[in-house]
């Protein structure tokens, strides 16, 4: 157990100080987040009174697009890198390069959400309950579960970048339905509602579990 | 002289393959796709028959309503596709053998044409019953979904081509699937159960002569899928001859 | 009826749509089928070749 955490922590420190080295995809993706911010607020009608219908999914895309350009970014440092074959031949359990990986994402694209998420409470005037941080939380989680599966599985085997979005929206459905359900309740508390973030919960285990377990396949030769 | 025997001796792993490859009369098609495909045409006669001369017309819905006896075999036979392709798959994970890989993704093409059928069906029903081409009510989205799973699929086999990694692949992609669409599909009945759409399915009971009706369409689409499965079945195997061969010559 | 055109329309496309996936069916397997003839007989000339080769 405790050679498995080792082996995460390694990997998971080599792929944080590659990434340290290239500012520019931070603020790529920083600059993204907040243009796709603004540009909603010209393709929506967003008075103050139904904010609170169309806010939440707006924050959402603008965080859905931020984790898939945050996986195809991790996805073209692995081809760069060429590290994912090395990493195979050594003898570390695929699950924990799995987690490594996982961990590395939701760190890369938690970052860019954190500084995004005051940029979007000041552009549409809402407020930001710490709960909103527990929902983005568990939210980009799901979105990266999935993400870490098939983007891992799209270096190793040399894939297209294009097809990765393809593959990963279907699957995701579920998580950025109660997703954005519950940061809807969080503004607007309805009666009546299932309770989104318990399914985000159970998503999330589901989602983890299954890629846990089927890692190896994609990635062993 | 001894070294000449020695060379003939050996044979290339091309002469190997001539002599052992089941040639199948290429210019045949299998018995069971000529069975298969003769009891098909006999039961879309029928269901035919029984469709439009059998089965009364539905009270509410009117003439509109037989479109529901095309529309719910699409989606069984839609989704026995997508189960077999799964199980196929999952078993190739345990025990590789390239005839589950061809079943699986002969089992892909044949259900993402079925389900391609049930979207246009289920459009086509839609429109002069809501009056709208589509509504994200939990059945259809979720059979939305379950396209697009086949879409990518499809996509992710070909894009990887005939190697065991590609099939590996398609693999895990399934099992994500299998156990994905019905989330989806709880997930969203529980966000529509605030604003209740249209139902899909007629409601009550049927009468028992719809039953019927009902019966006979969904066993003739079950052979039709099934020798559609034959006929794809082949064209994987042999494709998968065809790669095998180049490869030698090259 | 109105409601009538949007049932032959389905029952065409389908009908339709299930011939032409059949036609698509049998080019395909005729193709490779060509396909595999051509190679066997680019295996089998090399296997003459490699034969002239070791008989000389």
């Amino acid at each position: 157990m405790r050679i498995f955490l080792l082996h995460v922590m390694a990997i998971l420190w080599k792929d944080i100080r590659y990434e340290l080295r290239s500012r520019q995809t931070w603020l790529g993706m920083g600059m993204f987040v907040l243009l796709v911010l603004v540009i909603f607020n010209f393709t929506f009608d967003l008075r103050v009174d139904n904010v609170s219908a169309v806010a939440p999914g707006v924050l959402w895309i603008a965080f859905i697009f931020a984790s898939l350009l945050g996986l195809g970014r991790t996805l073209a440092a692995e081809r760069e890198q060429h590290s994912m074959d090395r990493l195979l031949l050594c003898p570390v359990d695929r699950k924990a390069i799995y987690l490594a990986k996982l961990l590395g994402n939701l760190l890369f694209i938690g970052v860019v959400e954190i500084v995004a998420l005051p940029i979007y409470a000041l552009l549409f005037n809402v407020p930001l309950p710490a709960a909103l941080l527990l929902i983005v939380l568990l939210g980009t989680l799901g979105i990266a579960t999935i993400g870490t599966l098939f983007s891992v599985m799209a270096a190793a085997t040399h894939a297209r970048e294009l097809l990765l979005p393809i593959l990963v929206f279907p699957l995701i459905v579920p998580v950025v339905i109660s997703v954005v359900r519950a940061t809807q309740q969080l503004m607007a508390p309805t009666v009546n509602e299932p309770p989104w973030i318990g399914l985000l919960i159970a998503f999330d285990v589901i989602f983890l579990s299954i890629s846990m377990l089927t890692f190896q396949y994609v990635v062993e030769e | 002289m001894a070294l000449t025997k020695q060379a003939t001796d050996m044979i290339s792993p091309a002469e190997e393959h001539l002599n052992s490859v089941d040639r199948g009369h290429p210019a045949r098609l299998p018995i069971a796709a000529l069975i298969l495909g003769g009891l098909s045409c006999i039961g879309m006669l029928a269901s035919i028959w029984l469709i439009f001369f059998y089965t009364p017309i539905d009270a509410l819905q009117g003439v509109t309503q037989r479109i529901f006896y095309f529309h719910v075999p699409t989606a069984w036979t839609g989704m026995l596709g997508f189960v077999v392709m799964t199980v196929a798959s999952i078993v190739y994970l345990i025990k590789p053998d390239e005839r589950l890989d061809w079943i699986a993704r002969a089992s892909g093409e044949v259900g993402a044409v079925f389900l391609t059928f049930l979207l246009i069906t289920g459009s086509l029903w839609g429109k002069p019953i809501w009056g709208a081409w589509w509504v994200w009510d939990p059945k259809l989205t979720a059979a939305l979904i379950l396209w697009f799973m086949f879409i990518g699929y499809l996509m992710l086999r070909s894009y990887m081509g005939r190697t065991p990694e590609s099939a590996r692949v398609g693999a895990v992609w399934s099992i994500v699937g299998v156990i994905d669409v019905p989330i989806i599909y709880f997930s969203v009945l529980w966000w529509r159960g605030q604003h209740p759409g249209p139902q899909i399915t007629s409601d009550g009971g049927l009468p028992p002569a719809a039953v019927l009706t009902l019966m006979v369409s969904l066993a003739t689409f079950t052979l039709l899928y099934c020798f559609l499965m034959v006929l794809v079945y082949q064209l994987q195997r042999l494709q998968t001859q065809a790669q095998r061969l180049h490869a030698i010559v090259e | 009826m109105q409601g009538s055109i949007y049932l032959v329309i389905a029952y065409a496309i389908v009908w339709l749509g299930l011939f032409a996936y059949l036609a698509f069916l049998s080019m395909r397997i005729r193709g490779v089928q060509t396909e595999l003839a051509a190679v066997e007989e680019l295996v089998r000339e090399s296997q003459e070749k490699k034969e002239n080769n070791y008989g000389n």
